[in-house]
């Protein structure tokens, strides 16, 4: 049902909702738990077998995703509403809506499958719309007006990140890749070694490539999955407006959480982008496989893969779980070892679906817990493809005083390259 | 010299007109307007009021207390405000889902305003967004039987006087009011400026501030005050497009046929 759920009206602008359909689905729910933890068949040992970070938070049935399912459907139906619990929207945002639960009731449920993301995200704007969404989100959708972002940090320095590269400027000129860096990436400075290897390696590979600098805007999904569903629709024309000033055919972006907007949540609010999207690492992919780039320099480093939810599991079924490790296993010198939760099984970091913005103890623990998981396999390196999830590392990391580095897969790339931010062509 | 003034300031929760137009949907039928996806938030210009507000109080002191009429009101959206550096709240809530009208919110509030006592000034926006009818600040003020200064960009306390810069047709005109004058009511617009950012440390603290809830109909000392106001009917204007190509050799020619056209058509 992923996505079939939603539709746009005749004028293809406001999310319509069908709620009959997707309570529907609820009823399938036959409170079988399996979306309790890591599917049967994956799990390795007890202490890394919960997969659902609510629920091992909070241990009641409401936060699992059987429980989200029992009291979606009673509140669609009208059985139950804010009135009868304070608590309900507390329990709502309590979830990063990674989609484990989800995915468990795709291979598990023998019925029909529950859409517990789809149907978060419509709980959510009931939230908004009765106003008893988090207040830290209200701030965080008024940075997104005021700066066109969610950290509240001044639009006016959103391209200072690619100062030197040799990337076009598509406000002047037209580039055949546009490529978007997010939210994360252009300000936050632990990271700008990362983006801009993200940003080199194309540059290195020959590929004619503009950013949009100053004028970039986030791409609005934060605001959506917290239940801002009215504000995707002018990121969506915003977005669409860039890549016709480009002129570009191919929309790249190194963070998972754009491409997850770009690809699906776009869609839902009839606006999907008319270009080719591709996260960072199916375009190294690529040049890869064309023999465009090649890794010349030893990365001796031993990594273990974080799959991040919005290219992995939430992509179902265009997962995103073999393109890193195809990449990590060709670079020479890394040694890839597994943690007992991946691909499907993944442990959040923590930090998505607005849990970092309104609950950041809980988005601590979260990202606590599989920096523990990192740790346990030995690994020198925590290595992940989305920046939400690389900052999470770095504080956990830092919070649990080890010291095990973070990495995106990007900054291993540029490292087997050679280095890859002087603008030049390798 | 003066400990300050206590301030009201009346804050109207509103479905965020910042939302995108294509959230919102004129039910013609049931005579409303219906929204999707959109967030309450308070009303700009009452924002622009509570920012008046906070801007005199942070230059000479006093009390700022936030007044809001309604039901249904978000935690959220009520938070925010009095995180901005507001004292207390005082909500005053009504019963039912029929929105009043002007007129008895301003008589509602009114009540409430006087139950509360101990106010130097009460500020409120010039309209709120979502209605635009502009007539609660002024009638509080008649109701009350006190002075209003609308739409206010700037006050000051100087030499005993409140002085208040408010804007009239076509400029701006200076009022000075002797502070054992008061209470006046202030309408407030957007020259006063954006209201202040609360950081997260505030919003945190105002989790503490002193929150009233009094029930309209105790405020009012009887039944709630009744609509004045029907509506009888809800429509949104038809608007309709079309694309005209200019035609034309030259730019020149282009341009005159493009004049004639405009003249034509009633333009120009």
């Amino acid at each position: 049902m992923d996505g079939a759920a939603l539709d746009t009206d005749t004028s293809g602008a406001l999310v319509k909702v069908d709620v009959d359909e997707l309570t529907r689905g609820l009823y399938y729910c036959m409170h079988c738990s399996l979306c309790k933890a890591v599917l049967p068949s994956e799990v390795g040992s007890d202490r890394f077998s919960e997969v659902c970070p609510p629920g091992a938070r909070y241990r009641f049935d409401a936060f699992f995703g059987s429980g989200r399912a029992g009291f979606y459907r009673a509140f669609f139906t009208g059985e139950f509403g804010f009135d009868e619990s304070p608590r309900l929207p507390e329990v709502v945002y309590s979830c990063q809506n990674c989609g484990s639960c989800s995915i468990s009731c795709r291979y598990t449920s023998a019925i029909g499958q529950v859409d517990l993301e789809r149907a978060t995200e419509i709980m959510r704007a009931r939230c908004v719309e009765e106003g008893l969404s988090p207040v830290e989100h209200s701030l965080m959708v008024q940075s997104m007006r005021q700066e066109d972002n969610v950290l509240g940090e001044p639009k006016a320095a959103r391209g200072d990140w690619a100062e030197g590269l040799g990337l076009k400027d598509i406000n002047s000129e037209k580039a055949e890749i546009l490529f978007h860096a997010g939210c994360r990436y252009s300000y936050d400075a632990d990271l700008r070694s990362a983006v801009r290897d993200a940003a080199g390696v194309l540059v290195a590979a020959g590929l004619d490539v503009g950013i949009a600098g100053k004028d970039e805007a986030c791409c609005g999904g934060r605001a959506y999955e917290v239940g801002y569903q009215g504000e995707l629709v002018k990121y969506a024309d915003d977005m669409a407006s860039r890549i016709r000033a480009s002129g570009a055919t191919t929309v790249v972006t190194p963070c998972a959480d754009c491409y997850y907007t770009f690809r699906r949540l776009f869609p839902l609010v009839g606006r999907p982008l008319e270009v080719e999207v591709l996260h960072i690492n199916e375009m190294i992919a690529r040049l890869i496989a064309k023999g465009v780039i090649t890794f010349k320099e030893m990365v001796p480093l031993r990594v273990t893969y974080h799959d991040p939810c919005h290219i992995g599991r939430k992509m179902y079924p265009e997962f995103m779980y073999e393109v890193p490790r195809l990449i990590l296993g060709e670079i020479p010198g890394v040694e890839l070892v597994e943690m007992e939760r991946i691909r499907d099984c993944t442990w959040c970091c923590g930090a998505g679906g607005g849990v970092l913005e309104a609950y950041p103890e809980f988005n601590d623990w979260t990202a606590g817990e599989r920096v523990a998981e990192a740790l346990s396999t030995g690994a020198d390196a925590l290595v992940s493809s989305c920046p939400w999830c690389e900052r999470n590392f770095i504080d956990a990391v830092a919070g649990a005083g080890a010291g095990m580095h973070v990495y995106d897969v990007v900054e291993l790339v540029g490292a087997a390259m050679g280095g890859v931010q002087d603008g030049n062509r390798k | 010299m003066h400990n300050g003034l206590n301030m009201i300031v009346c804050v109207k929760q509103v479905p965020d007109p910042e939302g995108p137009p294509t959230s919102y949907r004129v039910d013609e039928e049931a005579r409303t307007v219906t929204f999707q996806g959109i967030p309450p938030v308070v009303s700009p210009f009452d924002e622009n009021a509570l920012e008046l507000a906070l801007g005199l109080a942070g230059v000479h002191g006093g009390t700022v207390t936030l007044m809001s009429l309604g039901s249904r009101f978000s935690p959220a959206v009520m938070l925010k405000a009095l995180a901005t550096g507001a004292d207390d709240l005082v909500l005053v809530e009504m019963n039912g889902d029929t929105a009043p009208d002007s007129f008895a919110t301003a008589r509602l509030l009114a009540a409430a305003i006087s139950r509360r006592g101990g106010f130097d000034l009460v500020l409120a926006g010039i309209q709120a967004s979502d209605t635009n009818a502009g007539q609660v600040g002024p009638g509080i003020a008649e109701l009350l039987g006190i002075p209003v200064i609308p739409r206010a960009c700037h006050a000051d306390v100087t030499d005993g006087r409140l002085v208040v810069k408010h804007a009239v047709p076509g400029g701006h005109e200076t009022v000075g009011v002797p502070l054992r004058e008061l209470p006046v009511v202030l309408t407030v617009g957007f020259e006063a400026g954006e209201l202040r950012y609360p950081h997260l440390a505030a919003i945190k603290a105002a989790k503490e501030k002193p929150q009233a809830r009094w029930d309209a109909s105790d405020v009012a000392g009887m039944s709630p005050p009744g609509n004045l106001l029907e509506i009888v009917g809800l429509r949104a204007p038809k608007r309709e497009r079309r694309c005209l190509l200019i035609e034309g050799d030259t730019p020149e020619e282009q341009g005159e046929s493009l004049a004639v056209r405009l003249r034509e058509d009633g333009v120009l």
